[in-house]
C-alpha cells in the first residue's frame, strides 16, 4: 500500500513545474542550523540599516561619570572606559562590520571570477600567467597580506576594505577556474561555439551560471573571514579609527581592561564570534545542499 | 622608505609569528632581530632565587650613555654605568664616582676627587685618566653634537694628579653640574679600542656587568663582584621590554616576573588585593601634555590656544585617562621640578572656550589632526582630547603612528615652514633639579626640531632672554626669580594643551626588595635582593 503511495508520488514529481529555487528552498529548511543561522544574520542586516534609530544612547557621546559600568538595566552591554554605551556602539558598529565584510568580498568576486573565467576558458599562456600570480598571493598567509597592504595605503576603513578584497581575489580565480575548465567541456558549449557564437556570450551566457551554485557557498565562508580579518586589522590599529564603534576597534581598546572590567571585551567579542558562526554555518548548510557530490550521498 | 621599513618589519614579525605558531623551533631566540616582545620569554626563564626579571613597557634604544634620550634605556644603564655624580630619588645630586667636588667662584671652574680603588668591568682602573677620555669623546665625537649640551662649553680637562681632575668652561653655565651626573664613564680601553660596539655593549664600574641583550627581547647583567660599594645584592638582572599592558600585568602576577614598570592604572585595582605583589606611586617629574604648533594657521592665534585648553576637562582627564592617578599641569613644569611656581590654571569653561574661538575668527571650530604613538595610553589620551574638543567645534583627527615613523615625521622638518605636526599628545620627563632640560629644549626658538623638542615652534623673544639668563648664572635665588618670570611668560602664551603631571606606578613581588623607581621613570637595582 505505502510502496504504491510512494511509487505515485515520485512518478507525479517530474510532471509538477520543477524550480530549482522551490527545491533548493525545500532541503535548506531541513538544515535547522543553518536556518537559525540565516535568521540571525537577516536581524543581523535589519540592525544594520535601523541601529543608529534605534540605538539607546548616542554611540560617541562620553559619560565620565559612568565609565567601565557592568552591564545594567541602564545599559544593557554595560559602559566602556569614556562611559559610552556599548550595546549602542554595537549596534551602529553592525552597519560599519557587515558594509566592510560585503563589499571587500563582493569586489574579491567580481574581480576573481572574471579572472578565473578567463583563466579557465582561454588556457595556455593566459591561465599560466594568472594562477602563477594567484600563487604568488596564496603564498601569504591572509591576514599578512593584509597587514602589508594596510602598510603601504595606510590604515582607514576603505584600505582595509581593498587589502581584504585583494587576499580574496585569488581564492575566487581558482575557484571559478576549476569550475571553468569542467563546464567549457560541456556539449552546448560546444555547440554554442560551432554556431560561431563570441567568446563573451559563451562565457557569460553558458559557462558563467554553472559556477555560481559554487560561488554563493564560498562567498557566505569569506564574508565570515572577511568580518574576522577587518576586525583582526582594526584591533591591530590598521583599520577604523580608534573612536569608531567598530568591533575590532572596541575589542582593541577594552582588552586593557580584561581584568578589571571585562565585559568591555567580552560584548564585541560575542558580537563578532556569533557573526563569523552564522556567517559559516550558512556557508555549511548551502554546500549540503548546493554541492552536487554531497547531494546524492 | 617609512613605508618599505614597516613592510620589512612587518614581515620580520610575521615570520616569528609563523615560527612560533608551528611550535618547533628551538632555536629561534638567537638571531635576536625581531620584536617577539610579550610571549616569547615564558619557556626558557628559570626564575631562580638569584635571578631577577624586570619587564618595562619599551624596547631600549642604545647603550651608549653619552647618546640616549629615552628613560628606558637610561634606567637599564644606570645599573651598569655610573657618573662622577648621581641623582637620589628626589632628583637631588649624590656624589658617585666622585668623592667630593667644588666649584670655583665664579663658575667656571669644576674640581672632582675621585674615589679610589674603582674598577671597569674590563679590568681598567677608573682614574682622572679615564674621566678625561670620557669628556673628550663628548666634546669631540660630532655625532654626540645634541647631546653635548653644557660640554661643549669646556675649554680645557687638566689632570691635577691621579685621582684629582679639574674641568674648565669657556662661560658659566648654571646647570652643569646635573651634567656631571647624567654622564656616565665608560672604560677607557672600551672607547679607544671598541668605539663602534659602545651602543652596544656598555663597559663601566657598574653593581652590574653587561652579559648580553638581544633586541626587543631582553638583557642580561650579572653582579660584579669587584665593586667598589660591596656586592649585596642578587647575582643576575634581566630586563624585558613588553609593550602590552596586559601581558606585563600577568607577568607579575604569576612570577615570570619580580618587577614591572609602568603598572597600568586600570590593573591597580586587581594588583592591589593580590598579597604576592606591592604596588608603589611616587610622584613623578613627567609632564603631559599636547604641543600646539604655535607657527602655524589657526594654532598661531594665542585666543584659540587658550580656548583649547579652557575646553578640556583636566580632572576628567585624570580621572578618564590616567585612572585617577597624577595631578594636573598648572605650570610648563611639574611641581616637584626645581623652581616650580604654580599658575592660575585654565579652569574647564566652554563657554568662554567658545567665545575665545569666535574672537579669534573661528566661531564654527576646524578641524585638525592630532599625532601620537600607538601606546594605548596615548590612544586613550588622544581620544579623550577629541571627545573635549568636539562641543566647541574643534573637529580633531587621530592619526596614531609608530614611534619611529612618528620621530622621523617630527624630527624630519628642517624648518618651521616644513613642518606637518599640529597637535602632538606626549609627555617630557627630566631629572627633578634639571630644570634647563625641563624648558630650554621645549621653549627656546633654538630648539625647534630637528635640533630639538620644541615641537610647539614656540617663538618668543623674552622666554629665550629668560632662559639664558638662567643658565648662565650660578645664583640660585637669580635663577628662581627668572624661572618663575619664564613660567608666567610661557604659560599665558599657551603653547601647550597643559593636561596632567603623571604618577609613577610600579609593582614588584613581595619577595623581592630593593627595586625602586625615581620620579623620572628610571630603575634603580643596585639593592635588589630575592628572599
Amino acid at each position: 500500500m505505502s510502496t504504491t503511495v510512494i511509487d505515485s508520488k515520485k512518478a507525479q514529481q517530474p510532471a509538477a513545474q520543477y524550480s530549482p529555487l522551490k527545491e533548493f528552498w525545500r532541503n535548506y529548511k531541513k538544515k535547522k542550523v543553518a536556518l537559525i543561522a540565516s535568521v540571525f544574520i537577516f536581524l543581523l542586516i535589519v540592525i544594520a540599516f535601523i541601529g543608529p534609530y534605534i540605538a539607546p544612547y548616542d554611540p560617541y557621546e562620553p559619560n565620565y561619570d559612568a565609565i567601565l559600568e557592568g552591564p545594567s538595566a541602564a545599559h544593557f552591554a554595560g559602559t566602556d572606559e569614556y562611559g559610552r554605551d556599548i550595546f549602542s556602539r554595537l549596534l551602529v558598529g553592525t552597519k560599519i562590520s557587515l558594509t566592510v565584510s560585503f563589499s571587500a568580498v563582493f569586489l574579491g568576486l567580481i574581480a576573481g571570477t572574471i579572472l578565473g573565467l578567463i583563466s579557465g576558458y582561454f588556457g595556455g599562456r593566459v591561465d599560466k600567467v594568472i594562477m602563477r600570480c594567484c600563487d604568488v598571493f596564496f603564498s601569504f598567509p591572509d591576514l599578512l597580506l593584509a597587514i602589508a597592504i594596510v602598510a603601504i595605503l595606510g590604515p582607514g576603513i576603505n584600505n582595509v576594505i581593498i587589502a581584504v578584497m585583494i587576499f580574496s581575489v585569488p581564492s575566487f580565480a581558482r575557484l571559478v577556474r576549476g569550475a571553468t575548465l569542467s563546464a567549457k567541456e560541456n556539449v552546448y558549449v560546444e555547440a554554442a561555439k560551432s554556431m560561431g557564437a563570441s567568446h563573451t556570450r559563451i562565457i557569460f551566457k553558458h559557462i558563467f551560471p554553472e559556477t555560481i551554485s559554487e560561488l554563493i557557498i564560498f562567498v557566505t565562508m569569506r564574508v565570515g573571514t572577511a568580518i574576522l580579518a577587518a576586525s583582526g586589522l582594526s584591533f591591530l590599529g590598521l583599520g577604523a579609527s580608534p573612536e569608531t564603534p567598530e568591533w575590532g576597534v572596541m575589542l582593541s581598546s577594552g582588552r586593557d581592561y580584561l581584568g578589571t572590567a571585562s565585559h568591555v571585551v567580552l560584548m564585541p567579542g560575542i558580537a563578532i564570534f556569533l557573526t563569523v558562526l552564522a556567517f559559516n554555518l550558512i556557508g555549511d548548510g548551502l554546500r549540503d545542499v548546493l554541492d552536487p557530490k554531497i547531494k546524492n550521498s | 622608505m617609512h613605508h618599505m621599513k614597516k613592510i620589512l618589519f612587518l614581515f620580520a614579525c610575521a615570520l616569528l609569528l609563523v615560527a612560533c605558531s608551528s611550535n618547533n623551533e628551538g632555536s629561534k631566540g638567537t638571531d635576536g632581530s625581531t620584536n617577539a616582545g610579550a610571549d616569547k620569554g615564558a619557556s626558557s626563564n628559570s626564575s631562580s632565587s638569584d635571578e631577577l626579571v624586570i619587564a618595562v613597557n619599551e624596547n631600549f634604544i642604545s647603550m651608549d650613555p653619552h647618546n640616549t634620550g629615552d628613560t628606558n634605556s637610561n634606567a637599564v644603564q644606570a645599573a651598569m654605568l655610573e657618573g662622577l655624580l648621581g641623582f637620589d630619588n628626589d632628583g637631588k645630586i649624590t656624589k658617585v664616582l666622585a668623592e667630593d667636588y667644588s666649584v670655583s667662584e665664579d663658575a667656571l671652574e669644576y674640581t672632582f676627587k675621585l674615589r679610589q680603588g674603582v674598577k671597569f668591568h674590563d679590568g681598567e682602573a677608573f682614574n682622572a685618566e679615564a674621566v678625561k677620555v670620557n669628556i673628550e669623546r663628548i666634546t669631540n665625537d660630532e655625532k654626540l653634537r645634541l647631546y653635548s649640551r653644557g660640554f661643549n662649553l669646556i675649554k680645557s680637562v687638566e689632570i691635577l694628579n691621579e685621582y684629582e681632575i679639574k674641568v674648565t668652561l669657556t662661560e658659566p653655565y648654571g646647570p652643569m653640574i646635573t651634567r656631571f651626573g647624567v654622564a656616565k664613564m665608560i672604560s677607557p680601553k672600551h672607547i679607544k679600542e671598541n668605539l663602534e660596539e659602545i651602543p652596544k655593549v656598555p663597559v663601566g664600574t657598574g653593581p652590574y656587568k653587561f652579559v648580553e641583550w638581544v633586541q626587543g627581547d631582553h638583557l642580561t647583567m650579572e653582579r660584579f663582584d669587584e665593586y667598589w660599594d660591596g656586592n649585596d645584592r642578587v647575582a643576575k638582572v634581566t630586563f624585558k621590554p613588553v609593550p602590552e599592558n596586559g601581558s606585563r600585568v600577568a607577568m607579575l602576577k604569576t612570577g615570570e616576573a619580580h618587577a614591572i614598570y609602568p603598572v597600568p592604572a586600570q590593573n591597580m585595582p586587581e594588583l592591589e588585593s593580590n598579597s604576592d605583589v606591592k604596588v608603589t606611586t611616587v610622584p613623578s617629574t613627567i609632564a603631559r601634555y599636547v604641543s600646539l604648533n604655535t607657527f602655524k594657521e589657526p594654532l598661531n592665534n594665542e585666543k584659540v590656544r587658550q580656548a583649547l585648553n579652557y575646553a578640556v576637562n583636566k580632572e576628567a582627564f585624570i580621572k578618564v585617562v590616567n585612572s585617577g592617578l597624577g595631578t594636573q599641569l598648572d605650570s610648563i613644569i611639574p611641581s616637584k621640578t626645581v623652581y616650580y611656581k604654580q599658575q592660575t590654571s585654565f579652569a574647564y569653561d566652554v563657554e568662554k572656550a567658545k567665545a575665545l574661538l569666535a574672537e579669534a575668527g573661528y566661531p564654527d571650530g576646524f578641524e585638525i589632526e592630532i599625532w601620537g604613538n600607538t601606546n594605548s595610553d596615548t590612544m586613550k589620551g588622544m581620544q579623550f582630547i577629541q571627545q573635549q574638543l568636539a562641543p566647541i567645534g574643534v573637529k580633531v583627527d587621530i592619526k596614531s603612528m609608530e614611534e619611529g615613523t612618528l620621530s622621523d615625521e617630527i624630527y624630519g622638518a628642517q624648518t618651521p615652514e616644513e613642518a606637518k605636526l599640529m597637535m602632538w599628545y606626549v609627555s617630557w620627563s627630566s631629572y627633578a633639579s634639571d630644570v634647563t632640560n625641563a624648558t630650554k629644549p621645549l621653549f627656546h626658538s633654538t630648539s625647534f626640531p630637528p635640533n630639538s623638542a620644541n615641537t610647539a615652534y614656540y617663538n618668543n623673544p623674552m622666554a629665550d632672554k629668560l632662559m639664558d639668563e638662567a643658565n648662565s648664572t650660578s645664583d640660585q635665588a637669580k635663577q628662581a626669580e627668572l624661572y618663575a618670570q619664564l613660567q608666567e611668560e610661557v604659560y599665558a602664551d599657551a603653547p601647550w594643551i597643559f593636561l596632567g603631571v603623571d604618577e609613577i606606578v610600579y609593582g614588584v613581588r613581595s619577595n623581592v626588595s630593593g627595586v625602586e623607581v625615581g620620579p623620572g621613570g628610571a630603575i634603580s637595582v643596585q639593592n635588589a635582593k630575592i628572599d
